[in-house]
């Protein structure tokens, strides 16, 4: 210990000297963070050689760049290939390659693996990306990337460029290849049809005349067919064919573009093309022979876009679809189908991400009132009423739910056929409506009598029975009516398939509500015995009547657990399962009640906030993600597994969010309403209500934003949604596919949340 | 007659906030309460009506005693009980009408109530209380947007449509300005005179107990340790319910 001198004591110095202990300490500190912080790299494998690496960052700059550039817009490439051969190592002299337009000319034309060569290329399409590659004799499709530059004006190159070391006897290829991009229409073809049936029987003759060029349709076309143009008074004006050989049938590589009567070419085609699909382009200039494209020309001063393209299919000549031109030189370029993949799959994911909110939402609203400690810290219950309401909670689910089996049977009886349901959905409710209106008066001054009483609990009884037969024969028309729409009126399938299982939703939930109320009866019964045998009955005679009450409902308890216990660990041993926790059941119970009498009251609100705060706690700590594949395995694969799977977890977070805003508001109108003898629903909806509104709007929307960005990744364990193709493209290395769905993704969260943010400023 | 017979509170801590409390209120009487801040004032008025539960003690209210009253005998009597709040504690986010409208919670049924629904005579009695206390033309206001003495205005007018034999009034102008606070005095006057409303009023400055109270008690530390017409309330007196140290204003 350093002395302290009497002035230390009064005014402790700014920087206390440092024992050796707290030095030690200190260093120790330091020591652990150490140790432990060279564990964590450890484990994390945190290597920067592989940061260093410089094939890895190759391919990191690859996808960096395929990111950058998201597949979303298709040209349709039309391709150049020109060959010239090669010997690796020299071999025998080569033939002289013919020298027709466009050729590739390789400089010397043998040479050993690595020796340079001069590679010159000529009358291919003037300034475009092109290729050098090195097709090697092998059974593969292989080519070894040569060289990569760009046409010249005039359609030439030379590079030079190194020999592969892929050694053959035979000869092998120096392949040269420009890329053009075009346009192209050929996807409609297929979806065209016949306005008439009847095909173009009033086709005119094809005028010649007045060639010039106006505007060019570049296209590729994948049927067999042919294509005919009309002009504004559906009159022919040109017709190309085109077939499985490998030569446009018309086009200058053949001559004069064959401009012949309609049905006469017609015919001609029908005999010539017969079998086989294969890709021919077709060509009406001189652009070349393998270009797709067709030249359409009109005489001077036509307008083309009132011009109409019709394109046959040769093989069913009947059938042919039109376009006008104007629509056609609108599709190119065109979406790829990568983007109207990712566009079909983020319309899937927002619906996903809206299911699961509002689900979420309206489960967990009422559910947050029970983990609200201002609101459940009050409700207490004598020991009595805790025995019995145990008691009836397991009684009043299984009356609950025959009853509700009953009242599916009963409808079941009912539903003879679509109209006597429609006539039981609109007169019950009627009934019902009016029973309740007797039994429940608006206002009462003074308590009914007994009788009045017990008349009023059986037409209500009678009455909630009757309204779930209405609700199931609801569901049963729903299930019709939804049908019907799916089968007869298609264009509103979606809506009718909404209502159908919308209704079946309904009954299968019904007998769970069923039983959810038959409890909440049973238990308002119960307690109600508990508080007249309370006043009732003499202190000690309750005291008694207390103990075998509060052990029975122990012995019930501890049953049910036990069951539960057995379903899930299957173990099959009565003596486990039913004997033991029946006797410690009972036990508990009794010394529950011995014990708890003193104080009289059990406070069942907090009870019941700790269990839901546990339930939410747990539920919200397991990710989408896990409770995804759950759901998978239940469901099966699919949007509907993820939004059951957010669903769930929505409403677990939600509740809590929630109950937290419920135990902030203001005390003061809670108890203003309660002193005006409202009860304790009424007091919710007038002094609680109102003020959460704000914040759980403000709470759901922040949830809609989560699940929305959630619903995005719930594909990754096949839970529906965008994930599922983010992840197969990244799997598959299709980057720049995977770049166009997280570039989807990016905007629908950021948009969300932009709007999420603006309705909230306007709501709250 | 409102009967208080040897009232305690002990709050859960030990905290004695009423100590052998009793005391009557006959018919028709304006009884002011006074004392220090913290000297039991609110946990009596709030133990009437059973806000909060009383340790131990009696309160009968013509002949019915309200300590052991069922929960559902204990909602017919809070209906017939109107309540002042210092705070007003009004549902800010709620119109006026509504706000006044929850003051009939008590005699609706729960079922109907739940879904906003009260029926015509009870908004004609909404529409009544409002135009008693001069408001009916705020009566679709938000309740925040009114001024203080708007809003406890609200707040009388909620515990009348409750067509109340007795109102327990806590600190009721203690948060509005001298000349407001004489307007919601008079009020509270009126009803004490015109309908005959048993009234608890519990103040802060004693030229209001003067001015409105037919009578007066006083509180300190949970005792009851004056009890009479507020004329008798002395500078002997005056130090003994407020402290030696105590000086008067007002």
């Amino acid at each position: 210990m350093p002395n302290v001198s009497a002035d230390d004591e009064t005014i402790p110095p700014l920087h206390p000297k440092r024992s050796p202990r707290r030095w030690l300490t200190i260093i120790l500190g330091i020591v652990i963070a150490f140790v432990v912080y060279a564990f964590t790299v450890e484990k994390t494998d945190v290597d920067l050689s592989q940061i260093r690496d410089e094939t890895r960052r190759e391919q990191l700059f690859r996808i960096l760049r395929a990111l950058a550039n998201p597949d979303l817009v298709t040209y349709d490439q039309a391709e150049v290939v020109v060959s010239a051969d090669v010997y690796v190592p020299c071999g025998p002299e080569l033939p002289e390659a013919a020298q027709s337009e466009p050729y590739v000319v390789v400089t010397p034309s043998c040479g050993n693996p690595g020796d340079i060569v001069t590679i010159e290329g000529f009358g291919f399409v003037p300034g475009v990306a092109a290729g050098v590659d090195f097709v090697p004799d092998s059974e593969f499709a292989v080519t070894l990337q040569m060289a990569r530059f760009e046409t010249d004006a005039t359609g030439r190159f030379s590079v030079q460029a190194e020999l592969p070391s892929r050694e053959s006897t035979a000869p092998q290829q120096v392949q040269a290849t420009t890329k053009t991009r075009v346009g192209t229409w050929t996807d409609r073809v297929s979806v065209w049809s016949d306005a008439n049936g009847n095909g173009i029987e009033d086709d005119g003759i094809i005028s010649s005349d007045g060639s010039m060029d106006v505007l060019v349709v570049v296209g590729r076309v994948q049927t067999i067919g042919s294509i005919a143009l009309v002009d504004a008074e559906n009159e022919l004006v040109q017709f190309m064919g085109f077939g499985n050989d490998s030569s446009p049938r018309s086009g200058p590589a053949q001559g004069e573009i064959p401009f012949v009567v309609g049905d006469d070419l017609r015919q001609e085609f029908a005999e010539d093309i017969t079998g086989g699909g294969a890709e021919v382009f077709v060509s009406a200039t001189d652009l070349g022979a393998d270009t797709p494209t067709a030249t359409i020309t009109g005489p001077p001063g036509t307008d083309l876009s009132e011009w109409t393209l019709i394109v046959y299919d040769a093989e069913e000549l009947n059938r042919f679809g039109r376009t006008p031109l104007g629509d056609l030189f609108a599709m190119s370029p065109r979406l790829s189908d990568n983007a109207l993949e990712t566009w079909d799959k983020i319309i899937e994911t927002v619906a996903l991400a809206l299911l699961a909110t509002t689900v979420g939402t309206a489960l967990a609203i009422p559910l947050s009132f029970l983990s609200a400690r201002n609101l459940m810290r009050d409700i207490t219950t004598p020991v009595a009423n805790l025995s019995l309401y145990l008691l009836a909670l397991p009684a009043g689910v299984v009356i609950g739910a025959l009853a509700g089996r009953a009242a599916g049977s009963v409808a079941g009886a009912v539903a003879v056929n679509a109209w006597v349901v429609a006539l039981g959905v609109v007169a019950l409710p009627i009934v019902i409506l009016y029973a309740f209106r007797w039994a429940i008066p608006e206002t009462e001054v003074q308590p009914p009598s007994r009788g009045l009483r017990a008349a009023r609990y059986g037409v209500i009884s009678v009455a909630v029975f009757a309204g779930i037969v209405t609700v199931f024969l609801f569901a049963d028309l729903s299930v019709t009516i939804g049908g019907f729409l799916r089968d007869r009126v298609p264009a509103v399938g979606f809506l009718g398939n909404f209502i159908a299982t919308t209704g079946e939703i309904l009954e299968a939930i019904l007998v769970l509500i069923s039983a959810v109320l038959g409890a909440g009866v049973l238990m308002n019964l119960a307690g109600r015995l508990g508080y007249a045998l309370r006043s009732k009955l003499p202190g000690q005679v309750l005291k008694v009547l207390n103990l075998p009450l509060a052990a029975t409902a122990g012995v019930v308890f501890a049953l049910l657990l036990g069951q539960v216990v057995e379903w899930f660990y299957q173990i099959g041993n009565p003596t486990r399962t039913v004997l033991i926790p029946g006797i410690v059941g009972g036990a508990l119970g009794l010394l529950g009640a011995l014990r708890a009498y003193s104080r009289e009251s059990v406070n069942v609100g907090l009870t019941v906030y700790y269990l839901s705060r546990t339930l939410f706690n747990t539920l919200r700590s397991i990710e989408p993600l896990v409770m995804g594949i759950v759901f998978v395995v239940w469901v099966g694969f699919g949007p509907f597994a993820g939004s059951l799977a957010l669903a769930l977890h929505t409403t677990a977070a939600l509740a809590k969010l929630y109950s937290e805003q419920v135990e902030s508001i203001a005390a003061g109108p809670i108890e203003a309403v309660r002193a005006t003898g409202a009860t304790r629903l009424q007091t919710v909806v007038y002094a609680v209500v109102p003020q959460i509104v704000p914040p759980y709007i403000s709470f759901t929307m922040y949830r809609w934003d989560i699940n929305v960005r959630m619903s995005t990744i719930i594909g990754f364990v096949g839970g529906g949604g965008i994930g599922f193709l983010l992840q197969q493209n990244i799997n598959l290395l299709q980057y720049r596919s995977a770049a166009a769905q997280m570039l989807a993704i990016a905007i629908v969260v950021a948009s969300m949340d932009y709007i999420s943010a603006r309705l909230r400023e306007r709501l709250v | 007659m409102l009967k208080v017979e040897h009232l305690t509170k002990i709050y859960e801590g030990g905290v004695m906030a009423l100590d052998d409390v009793s005391f009557e209120v006959p018919e028709g009487q304006f009884l002011a309460i006074i004392g220090l801040s913290g000297s039991g004032k609110s946990t009596l008025l709030r133990c009437i009506n059973r806000l909060i539960e009383p340790t131990d003690g009696r309160i009968t209210w013509n002949g019915e005693d309200i300590t052991a009253a069922s929960q559902e005998d204990l909602r017919r009597i809070r209906r017939r009980i109107g309540m002042v709040f210092q705070h007003f504690n009004l549902v800010n986010r709620s119109k006026v009408i509504t706000n006044v409208l929850a003051g009939r919670l008590g005699y609706t049924n729960p079922a109907l109530s739940v879904v906003n629904r009260f029926s015509r005579a009870d908004l004609d009695r909404a529409m009544a209380q409002l135009e008693r206390v001069g408001l009916e033309s705020k009566a679709t206001t938000r309740a925040d947007e009114l001024s203080g003495g708007q809003q406890q205005r609200v707040g009388i007018a909620r515990a009348m449509i409750q067509s109340p034999e007795l109102i327990l009034a806590d600190e009721p102008v203690a948060s509005l300005d001298p000349v407001l606070a004489h307007s919601i005095m008079q009020y509270l006057q009126a009803i004490n005179r015109d309908d005959d409303v048993t009234v608890l009023c519990s103040l802060h400055f004693l030229d209001l107990v003067h001015a409105y109270a037919d009578r007066a008690i006083a509180l300190n530390e949970g005792k009851l340790v004056f009890e009479g017409p507020p004329g008798a309330i002395d500078d002997v007196k005056f130090k003994e319910i407020y402290g030696k140290d105590a000086e008067r204003v007002g």
